[in-house]
């Protein structure tokens, strides 16, 4: 079988701002014609995107703010209905309830019944997946244990820090032992500790063989975890694959640190690099791609007095690639804006 | 099933643990004790008095009371974005509508037991007659507490809780005054202009949609201790099912349809 699991095709979602928005059974027909008049506003959150998540992946799904992340993990957990496009979840449609038994989702900045104290909460998720008393009793006392909060356990939740929620919407996503984990920004409000629990647990995660989906804007917390990521921005995906291949394309950069190479030969060498600077007697030259480098320090030998002290290769962080994508896709949009017809 | 108990029994708790409900059920039950006090005090013909306005409270209390829970029910979840847990879990969207309804009809059923037996035992110890027209009548009051209720978390399942809230008022006051109604008549035959045709058509559309609870009023009856028929009781059960059943049914319809935003 190969099956995704989890996948969206040529996913679109429009929200429609103002009142009009918030009416149901208004078509798109209807609102569309709102819009002409100026009436309704619209909002493309996100505007078509396909990728899939393979069973068994960590995969980070990272963007920067208002990229789309939520919404399109919002339509993928039945929150919303997509505009256009479609979805799978473990290999059926969207909205399947058998696929939904096997799922656990801890939404963006979670909110729980402040009323209710851990057992109670977790009891109450168990109950949705139809599991035996004695089994919802096992289960609620070993995520407790398992998330460090037995120790609030008479507490309402009413009570609870922000990173004690957070913990405890962890233990409810994790309830049905699920085989797919989507987490919306799950290290939000965490301290470096709570961080580095859910950084385990994802790891743990992986080990039983569970895909889990993520999204966050903790770059370290995505290498040190990701199999594969996308990066999202103005409703698009901008870039998506193996961290590895990701970070290491052709283009990696070098930095190279001379001392004595001055005058014409500086500007000879300067000219070949990206960037040239000059700090306390050494020279830094920064190279686009080590295609050059052989005939930089070919160039650089020739140069007599010079000393080369290192070179060193620049891999590209996972925040370079992440400030470049966010930055195009907004060069993009703003060309596509000013080349559209008025 | 479980489904449905699990929403149900949250729902429960959520309003039984909440502190505005306890104080209002406890400012309920001060307002009955002290107009019983007053009435049975100053006014001759005290027991009639006593049930009548014993139950004029019970109902009304109970229908405001299920009227403030009510809207608020499916709205809070949203607001506070708590049901963005639930629906991802192999749940449908109407079995969380009903378990909101159970939950609160089950809330309301509780209130008034307790408010009955308050009154009950008023009662008893001025060794007056609680009969069984009393018991009638508050059966039928709570069904009129189920109806109520449907209204609220239907016209809550597209709109906000002000807006449900006048709603499901407005719907409650024209249904209990159904029957005055339909029989109002607006102007004489040669004075009706076409304006005022349309007027009199809107507003008896309206109050044949709206359902007639002045059936569950029985406080006439009861005044005079003269049991009405059980079978007149049953039938308003059955009238009140079949609407709770009706809007449960349409607010499920609007509900499938949300986005949760
Ligand atoms: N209910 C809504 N109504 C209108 N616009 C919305 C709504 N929800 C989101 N948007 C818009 O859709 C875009 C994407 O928002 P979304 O919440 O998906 O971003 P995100 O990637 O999750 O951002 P963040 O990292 O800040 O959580 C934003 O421009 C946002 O303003
Ligand atoms: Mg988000």
């Amino acid at each position: 079988m190969n099956q995704h699991a989890l996948s969206v095709q040529d996913l679109v979602k429009t929200f429609d701002l103002g009142f009009l928005g918030a009416v149901p059974f208004l078509g798109p027909g209807i609102t569309r014609r709102f819009q002409l008049k100026g009436i309704a506003q619209r909002v493309e959150a996100v505007r078509g995107i396909t990728f899939s998540v393979e069973p068994g992946e960590v995969f980070g799904f990272l963007g920067p703010n208002g990229a789309g992340k939520t919404t399109t993990i919002k339509v993928l957990m039945g929150l919303i209905h997509p505009t256009s496009g479609q979805g799978t979840l473990l290999g059926a449609p969207l909205g399947d309830a058998q696929a939904r038994a096997r799922l656990g989702f801890l939404p963006e900045h979670p909110y729980f019944y402040e009323y209710l104290k851990p057992l109670e909460f977790l009891d109450f998720y168990a109950r949705l997946f139809n599991l035996t008393h004695r089994e919802r009793k096992r289960r609620a006392e070993a995520l407790l244990d398992r998330l460090g909060l037995t120790y609030a356990k008479d507490r309402p939740l009413r009570k609870f820090s922000k990173g004690m929620i957070q913990r405890i919407g962890v233990a409810q996503a994790l309830i049905n032992d699920p085989a797919l984990v989507v987490l919306d920004e799950p290290m939000s409000g965490l301290d470096p500790m709570g961080r580095k629990d859910v950084r385990d647990l994802i790891f743990e995660l992986k080990e039983q063989g569970k895909t889990v989906f993520f999204s966050s804007h903790i770059l370290a917390d995505v290498e040190a975890l990701c199999d594969r990521v996308a990066i999202m921005a103005r409703g698009r995906i901008r870039s998506i694959g193996g961290l590895h291949e990701l970070l290491t394309d052709a283009q990696s950069p070098v930095e190279i640190v001379t001392r004595g190479v001055e005058g014409a030969p500086r500007e000879a060498l300067a000219a070949l690099a990206a960037q040239a600077r000059e700090a306390s007697g050494q020279q830094t030259f920064i190279l686009e791609s080590d295609a050059i480098l052989e005939s930089f320090l070919d160039q650089l030998r020739a140069v007599e007095g010079a000393r080369l002290i290192s070179v060193i290769p620049r891999r590209r962080s996972l925040e370079d690639l992440f400030v470049e994508e966010a930055a195009k896709a907004d060069a993009a949009d703003i060309q596509a804006h000013e080349g559209a017809p008025a | 099933m479980s489904q449905i108990f699990a929403i149900a029994l949250n729902t429960f708790r959520e309003a039984t643990r909440n502190r505005v409900f306890a104080s209002l059920i406890l400012f309920a039950v001060a307002m009955l004790l002290l107009t019983l006090a007053v009435s049975s005090a100053s006014l001759h013909e005290e027991v009639r008095l006593m049930k009548d306005i014993g139950l004029f409270l019970i109902s009304t209390f109970s229908v405001l009371i299920s009227i403030f829970i009510g809207v608020n029910l499916v709205y809070k979840e949203i607001e506070r974005k708590t049901i963005f847990t639930i629906i991802p879990k192999p749940i449908f969207r109407f079995q969380f509508l009903l378990g909101k309804y159970f939950g609160l009809a089950s809330t309301m059923l509780i209130q008034l037991i307790f408010m009955s037996t308050v009154l009950a035992l008023i009662f008893w110890g001025l060794d007056a007659n609680f009969g069984e027209e009393m018991v009638q009548a508050l059966l039928l009051i709570y069904i009129e507490v189920l109806i109520v209720i449907a209204i609220a978390l239907f016209f809550s399942s597209f709109s906000t809780p002000f807006l449900s809230g006048l709603l499901t008022i407005g719907a409650f006051i024209i249904g209990r005054f159904v029957d005055r109604i339909l029989v109002i008549r607006l102007a004489s035959k040669d004075e009706m202009t076409p304006a005022l045709e349309n007027v009199k058509t809107f507003v008896k559309t309206i109050a044949h949609i709206v359902p007639d609870l002045s059936i569950f009023n029985t406080t006439p009856y009861v005044v005079y201790e003269d049991p009405i028929d059980w079978s007149y009781v049953l039938n308003g059960v059955g009238y009140g099912v079949t609407y709770v059943i009706i809007l449960l049914f349409l607010a499920s319809l609007m509900f499938t349809r949300r986005d949760f935003i």
